[in-house]
């Protein structure tokens, strides 16, 4: 059991929403982690589309990613990766 | 069997009165889930009226069945009484990979829909759906 956290800053252009937060949410979902997102003063689980789109985090938002168990650097790692590389 | 989803993703029947309901959402369930999610609507009564039309939900429960199965959401009412008309139309076969999710029509697709593009079982997809009830929006 690890623990792992990263503060990433989404692009300017591109906000949580629609495409990007499902692509999010898939990505999420392949790590056995539990994996939790924080942004505008909400926490959301990044497994939950629903809880995801419901952080309403803009483009440029700062997100915190953090994530327990035994695959949660990669699952951090990844996902840290992901949002910067969102179009 | 007739289905035409060969992906082996579990899809998504919605069911609606309106049509352009039913399009609006898939439209946007999609967007958010990718395009490999077959997600197929019943929207709207036989003569193009608000309605709804049980030939049509049996299509749509065939045409969206993969092996991996079918996950339906209905809006209100009479959209659920065409569906369980329709689900004994099917064979057991059939039936047994439809599941009829106690969620709401948006967010349970969108759950649902996004579930269903990791390739998860259509367990797990219709929880998704139906989990959706408790999720707060504010």
């Amino acid at each position: 059991m690890s623990e792992s956290s990263e503060l990433v800053r989404l692009p300017s252009t591109v906000a949580l929403h629609a495409r990007p937060a499902g692509a999010f949410v898939r990505t999420a979902a392949a790590f056995a982690a539990t994996i939790q997102v924080q942004a505008n003063g909400r926490q959301a689980n990044a497994k939950s589309i629903l809880e995801i789109l419901g952080l309403g985090a803009d483009g440029g938002s700062e997100l915190r990613i953090s994530a327990s168990g035994d695959d949660a650097a990669a699952a951090v790692a990844e996902l840290a990766q992901l949002v910067t590389q969102l179009a | 069997m007739a289905s035409t989803n060969g992906n082996g993703l579990v899809g998504l029947v919605l069911v609606s009165h309106s049509a352009s309901i039913a399009a609006g959402l898939a439209e946007l369930v999609a967007q958010v889930a990718g395009p490999d999610v077959a997600i197929v609507t019943a929207g709207g009564g036989p003569d193009g009226t608000l309605g709804t039309d049980g030939g049509r939900v049996l299509e749509a429960l065939r045409e969206a069945d993969s092996s991996a199965g079918a996950v339906v959401l209905v809006d209100l009412g009479s959209s659920l009484l065409s569906v369980r008309a329709a689900l004994a139309e099917l064979s057991d076969d059939e039936a047994a990979r439809v599941v009829l999710a106690d969620g709401p029509l948006v967010e349970g697709a969108i759950a649902a829909g996004v579930t269903a593009s990791t390739g998860a079982p259509l367990a797990d997809v219709a929880a998704a759906a139906e989990e959706a009830r408790s999720v707060r929006k504010l």
